[in-house]
């Protein structure tokens, strides 16, 4: 009893010290100048682009998996071939480290790499550009990367989500007529709203986390385009050592991160009420 | 789930699937090619004889097996705390814990950095260890619990009237029956750790301490951005959790089920 409540409060305390370690660790650094680093933050044209960029990286990540995830979960209960191979390979992705697979995608986008090789052969070679210079592409590029290697979890948590569905409601859907839009529509996806709202949650705090992808494969550049939240503190604090500001950007991090795992519970569970 | 039942719908529905697959095993297909451009399995043989490299495997090697033991412990405990046994506001500890979840790490940077320098800690591996296994126990304790939350409550109080105390429980009667839930938190724990790229860069600066995802780094500065070696040491990063996770798919899949996010 002692031993495991012993450890148990143990995580709990290190945890508590680590959470609170944010704004311990930053605060003498912090209190000199007051609001100063907050102010600042709110005229840095620089930190309204990368709250964009991981506003718009979120619901555009979030729409493509989920949309995706599904589709999959329900091909793969089906009948066909090959299922465990495609289960797999949906999941490679997810297994690699960036830093493993990010040279791969600044060799696939450059000026000579993969990309432009391919659009060569297919005789639209107009189209091949330094994809990583140009800022929308390089954006899209980024969303991309995080949708080709998050898919697979979003994917095993709905592929587990549908195996609960009673297989029997929907047989008698199929009896009533109900083609396979039908019944994704109005069987699944009510079915799996409690995965979908946890997913949600998961990829709003990814988005705010994101800073392996941008880093590694663009480096936040061409002139801030792809820049994130992440890196910016990360370009802030390590790179131009002002400890304070990045700290002030992290305390902003931290409250959008808690609030918007509140938001989306809180509206989750009325929308729940009203349903009954 | 979808119709199958005409040979029609099933060729359309196969090769649907096949469609949407193909994008996420194009970059792999791309990195294998990559690595053996130019020298072809030359590369391999160069990076294979990397004096440096086993070291590489085996700092990342007890970087995972470090991090899996402190959460496995900790989670398995924590989860049968939280749902079986009385404590008093303990869902008041359980919703810090969760507040937690959203804690990025790169918040964290600068704090870790101040204490782990303090602590002399720098550049040795607990450095990574600790950070990076207190970052999993929140998520890990959430699965956890749920799984736990669904073993019916009279288990415990037939062992507790059978004279067993606290401890026996947990061992002799909540351990076997959470090892899906183990074997799940298992994997994803060490997909997590081996794969721990910001904190190992910040904090392991000798390529003696260095683990295994700073490799292509290391090979950029190394052979002045030779994408061929740089690719090959990509591919043999990646294999071990690749050939993990063929080997325990089906545990990780059942696991993840039965504690599924509800």
């Amino acid at each position: 009893m002692v031993v495991s409540v012993g450890l148990l409060y143990y995580c709990i305390a290190y945890t508590g010290y680590i959470s609170t370690l944010s704004w311990d660790g930053a605060s003498p650094l912090q209190q000199p100048v007051g609001a100063d680093n907050f102010t600042r933050m709110l005229q840095d044209p620089v930190f309204w682009r990368a709250l964009g960029n991981t506003v718009a990286f979120f619901v555009v990540t979030l729409i493509v998996q989920v949309a995706l995830g599904i589709l999959l979960a329900c091909l793969l209960h089906s009948q066909l071939y090959l299922r465990t191979l495609h289960k797999v390979l949906i999941f490679i992705p997810v297994v690699l480290a960036t830093a493993t697979t990010a040279p791969v995608f600044r060799q696939m986008y450059a000026p000579d790499g993969t990309v432009n090789g391919v659009l060569e052969v297919v005789g639209l070679g107009a189209f091949a550009q330094p994809w990583l210079s140009n800022g929308t592409a390089a954006l899209i590029i980024i969303m991309s990367v995080q949708i080709w290697q998050s898919t697979g979890i979003v994917f095993v948590l709905y592929y587990a989500a549908i195996g609960q569905i009673d297989t029997e409601v929907l047989e008698a859907a199929r009896l009533d007529g109900a083609g396979n839009l039908r019944i994704i529509g109005s069987i699944v996806w009510p079915g799996v709203r409690g995965t979908t709202i946890a997913i949600a949650i998961l990829t709003a705090i990814g988005s705010l986390k994101t800073f392996d992808i941008p880093f590694l494969i663009t480096g936040g550049g061409p002139s801030y385009a792809t820049e994130f939240l992440g890196t910016m503190i990360y370009r802030v604090s390590v790179a131009f050592s002002q400890v304070g500001y990045g700290a002030a950007i992290s305390v902003v991090l931290l409250v959008l991160a808690i609030g918007t795992a509140i938001i989306i519970r809180v509206s989750s569970t009325e929308r729940e009420k009203a349903d009954v | 789930m979808f119709e199958t039942k005409t040979l029609r719908s099933r060729i359309l529905l196969q090769i649907l699937l096949g469609l949407i697959v193909l994008p996420f095993v194009f970059p792999l297909i791309a990195m294998v090619q990559g690595s053996l451009a130019g020298s072809g399995w030359n590369n391999y043989r160069t990076v294979l004889s990397l004096p440096l490299l086993p070291g590489f495997f085996i700092n990342s090697a007890l970087l995972s097996a470090a991090v899996i033991l402190i959460v496995l412990v900790c989670t398995t405990m924590a989860a049968f705390g939280f749902s079986k046994l009385h404590i008093r506001a303990k869902e008041v500890y359980f919703w810090m814990l969760m507040v937690a979840l959203t804690l990025p790490g790169v918040v964290l940077i600068a704090p870790l950095f101040a204490t782990i320098t303090r602590i002399g800690a720098y550049n040795t591996l607990w450095s990574v260890i600790l950070p990076v296994a207190a970052l999993q126990i929140p998520f890990t304790v959430l699965l956890a619990r749920n799984f736990v939350d669904g073993i019916p409550n009279e288990l415990v109080e037939a062992a507790r009237v059978d004279g067993a105390n606290t401890i026996r429980t947990f061992r002799h009667v909540m351990m076997p029956l959470m090892k899906p839930i183990m074997a799940a938190v298992l994997v994803l724990v060490f997909i997590n750790s081996w794969n721990e790229f910001l904190l190992a860069l910040l904090f392991l600066q000798t390529p003696e301490q260095q683990t295994i995802t700073l490799v292509p780094q290391f090979f950029v500065g190394q052979y002045n951005n030779d994408q061929t070696k740089v690719l090959a040491a990509a591919v043999l990063t990646g294999l071990p959790v690749v050939i993990a996770y063929i080997f325990l798919q089906r545990f990780f899949e059942r696991g993840l089920a039965a504690g599924a996010l509800k």
